[in-house]
């Protein structure tokens, strides 16, 4: 078996031209040349037509609910701080149903990357609004528009504290694998912002709309310039998106704060564990 | 005197806590029994507050109505407390704090007394617990002990001189008319721990294993939180404070996904919010441990006061149809025992434990015996063999028991996925017919399967008598209510209900058949016990002795209130 056949799990039921199938094709291909295990490293995914993409991978994973792909991330890094965790998911339940999650796992610093497959739309449930549909993006459930600003996910990236920030289209496969593997590589949260086309619910983000518009950032940018980082994130949705590495520096992450976590994974330990372990701290209560 | 009730009063800020644990060092170092429950508001400066120190030379478990000795930090305490003195009781204060109270029970101390240094209000509360040591006859030099223990390494050696110098003044005003040495049996080589119910819990839960501990701060739940932080870093605990409790209970599942033992803890609100979640573990067969420290509700209710009524909630909370357990420490020891058992439950069970507490409980600070960890067995249920070559999981295999092998990933060969989806035996989704009545199946054999195991209610007195059912903290003031009744030739015992959900049909109804009547005593409105019982065995209730006023129940409370039932002869 080749490395890819390793990590193919189940079959995706997306629509024919997803965005989304691109996406399992470039972390399938990072993760084998990162030389990952499938049975080493672990998804954590939400809801949506994104967060399916876990399925689709053959590799540890715990589906949760929707929003909730964080949360349960942070608790796989608490119990295991070795173990490569990716969270995967889109547009909604990052930032609607997990927009808390989403701004405490990026101060965090949690040693994870996510992957936020961002179509501005909700496929799932056939096409109402996403955080990051545009103003007059109008639905069944919004037939007047939404009215609400766009949230900027790599803004928001940024002033949350992240400490690798990136963002990239599905047409540029070979940007996605390099990107996928920064992310994994990079220690601390990598919140990797991949725009994808909807092609059943969304007909103005299309291929061929992000195509004219991406252009990957040059050797000028500095990723450690955080100021230039935000403006990059702030020129979204002009007529040219910058796609790359916005931002990367190096921070202590929060495995590194937490004394329990130095050595084995809490995890391991817990295998060996036995009841005595409570004995010494009796003394502080007599 | 059987026992002594102390009560030391006053404003928040003011040394209610220290002088209580000064107070409660001496009494455990004298191998003397004391139960002690604070009384406070959700405020750090102000308000009226005030300890209950139950002393006695036997176990004591509940807490008592007429004060001995009243120790009034403030004015407002003497007048809030005076009605509840003993008629032979004794008041203690400063003598600006006595205002016009002219009782002959009170005792005034001359607020220059002591060195200059220690005429201010910070030493207030020694100064007034040298007066009560001094009159029950306990040596001057267990105080100095105990203020040493408690405070010494806090204090400037200046200031803890003073301390002393206080003590010292003030043992020597208190005269020979008002000392009465005590009929206790001091035994000071009776060597016992002086824990509160939280911190019991937080030791049960370290000796059953724990790895991951998450929380958002809620009052009475957040003595865990803090007891497992200040222990992790040695014991081996990662402990976060959550964003909210729906990222605390999604994050223990997560960890006890990758191999801990992981629990979320929280009172009633944030229950409401984890409700989600805990549907997530019965689907994911997530083995986790959730802490309910009860409090009034509905929404905020009054953070630090009590109620028993979030039963039926953990009971029923989530959408669908699944499995869950529910579990209920009634006193400290079970605080410990139960904490770390909870942990088997799940992980043998694979499903999501309620641990019901209740301020009461939680905030109560006892002496126990030593907890015994050789008591405590670690059984982590299930476990795949490993795979010669990476394989994927049969997760959610269909077994006889309900139970599927686990396995921890990232830590084995074996790929496995978890969802919370309806899934097939590999744990992709699907809406196959004839597979979601197997897994539905599959997940319902686990309830009987975790009932049959599960305890009935421990019977204490009469088991043929009037039998009152109750459920942690009103557990405590119900037995020695029932013993009160009970020695007045009354025939009534209590039915103690631990193992709540699934309830053994079988053992409990054994249990409760001889019985001339049944109540329950409940810390809540509506008998929620009582309505369990009934939906889980069928047998009724006669009716509720409840109690929603936030308030724990006394001993004498819970007595006038069985009495009641037994048509009024008492």
């Amino acid at each position: 078996m080749t490395c890819i056949q390793d990590f193919t799990g189940h079959d995706p039921q997306w629509c024919p031209g997803c965005g989304n199938f691109d996406l399992l094709d470039c972390v399938k291909q990072a993760l084998c040349e990162l030389n990952v295990e499938p049975q080493r490293v672990i998804f954590a995914a939400g809801i949506g037509q994104a967060s399916k993409l876990g399925f689709s991978v053959r590799a540890n994973l715990f589906n949760g609910l929707h929003g909730r792909a964080l949360p349960v991330a942070l608790g796989l890094k608490m119990a295991n701080h070795t173990a490569p965790v990716l969270a995967v998911s889109g547009d909604g339940c990052f930032y609607a149903e997990g927009g808390n999650h989403f701004i405490h796992a990026v101060r965090r610093n949690l040693n994870i990357a996510i992957l936020a497959s961002d179509n501005r739309v909700y496929g799932l449930t056939k096409g109402q609004a996403s955080p990051t549909s545009p103003p007059d993006f109008a639905s069944r459930a919004n037939p007047e528009g939404v009215g609400a600003q766009p949230l900027n996910p790599a803004l928001l990236a940024l002033v949350c504290g992240a400490t690798f920030v990136a963002r990239t289209f599905t047409g540029s496969k070979a940007e996605v694998v390099d990107l996928v593997k920064r992310a994994m590589q990079h220690r601390g949260t990598s919140f990797l912002d991949i725009m994808s086309p909807c092609v059943s619910f969304n007909k103005v983000n299309t291929f061929a709309w992000y195509k004219k518009r991406v252009r990957p950032l040059g050797p000028e940018h500095d990723p450690a310039n955080r100021e230039a980082a935000i403006k990059l994130a702030l020129a979204a949705d002009e007529e040219t998106i910058p796609t790359g590495v916005y931002y990367q520096v190096e921070r202590p992450v929060f495995e590194d704060h937490l004394g329990a976590l130095r050595g084995a994974p809490i995890a391991e330990r817990t295998l060996g564990y036995k009841p005595e372990r409570v004995r010494p701290l009796f003394e502080r209560f007599m | 005197m059987p026992d002594l009730h102390i009560v030391i009063a006053g404003a928040a800020g003011q040394g209610v806590q220290s002088a209580a644990a000064i107070l409660g060092k001496l009494l455990l170092r004298q191998g003397l029994h004391v139960f002690t429950v604070q009384d406070y508001q959700s405020r750090v400066r102000g308000g009226h507050n005030f300890m209950s120190i139950r002393v006695a030379d036997y176990p004591v478990a509940a807490a008592v109505d007429p004060i001995d000795y009243l120790i009034a930090l403030n004015e407002e305490s003497l007048h809030l407390h005076l009605p509840e003195l003993a008629p032979r009781g004794t008041a203690l204060c400063m003598e600006a704090d006595r205002g016009r109270v002219s009782d002959p029970r009170l005792r005034a101390l001359p607020d220059d007394i002591g060195p200059a240094g220690a005429n201010n209000p910070k030493y207030v509360g020694v100064k007034l617990v040298t007066m009560l040591t001094e009159m029950v006859g306990f040596a001057k030099q267990l105080l100095i002990d105990a203020v040493r223990q408690e405070m010494g390494a806090r204090l400037k050696p200046e200031i803890f001189q003073l301390n002393l110098e206080a003590i010292d003044a003030t043992a020597h005003f208190v005269g020979d008319a008002d000392r009465h040495t005590l009929p206790f049996r001091v035994d000071p080589a009776h060597r016992q721990m002086f824990v509160e119910g939280n911190e019991a819990l937080a030791l049960g839960l370290i000796a059953g294993g724990i790895g991951c501990y998450y929380g958002y701060p809620m009052s009475p739940s957040t003595s865990i939180l803090n007891t497992l932080a200040e222990f992790g870093p040695e014991v081996g605990i990662a402990v976060e404070q959550a964003e909210d409790e729906i990222c605390a209970l999604n994050a223990a599942i997560g960890a006890a996904y990758a191999g801990a033992r992981a629990a979320a803890g929280t009172s009633g609100p944030g229950v409401s919010l984890m409700t989600e979640a805990v549907g997530l573990a019965g689907a994911t067969e997530t083995p986790v441990v959730i802490i309910d420290a009860q409090r009034p509700g509905p929404a905020t209710g009054m953070a630090t006061r009590t109620e028993q009524g979030d039963l039926l909630h953990a009971a029923h909370c989530g959408h669908g149809e699944f499995p869950r357990a529910i579990v209920a420490p009634a006193d400290h020891y079970d605080c410990f025992y139960l904490g770390a058992e909870a942990f088997n439950i799940a992980e043998r069970w694979q499903l999501p434990v309620f641990l019901l507490t209740d301020q009461a409980l939680a905030d109560a600070q006892r002496t126990v015996e030593v907890f015994d960890d050789a008591r405590v067995t670690i059984d982590r249920g299930p476990i795949a063999p490993e795979p010669p070559q990476p394989a994927v999981l049969r997760r959610y295999e269909d077994t006889p028991s309900g139970v599927s092998p686990r396995a921890y990933p990232a830590l084995s060969k074996w790929i496995v996925s978890a969802d919370g989806h309806e899934h097939n035996e590999v744990g992709h989704l699907t809406d196959d017919r004839a597979n979601r009545v197997r897994q539905m199946d599959k997940r319902r054999r686990k309830l009987a399967g975790l009932a049959a195991e599960f305890a009935g209610p421990e019977i204490v007195g009469d088991a043929d008598g009037v039998l009152f059912l109750v459920w942690g903290s009103t557990t405590g003031p119900a037995l020695e209510a029932a013993a009160r009744l009970r020695a007045r030739g009354e025939r009534v015992g209590v039915a103690v209900f631990r193992h709540l959900y699934p309830m053994n049909k079988d053992k409990t109804r054994a249990a409760l058949a001889p019985a001339a009547r049944l109540y329950t005593l409940e810390n809540n409105g509506e008998g929620q016990l009582g309505q369990l019982l009934l939906l889980e065995t069928g047998l009724a209730t006669h009716g509720h002795l409840g109690n929603s006023d936030g308030r724990v129940f006394t001993v004498a409370e819970a007595e006038r209130r069985m009495a009641e039932t037994l048509g009024g002869a008492s």
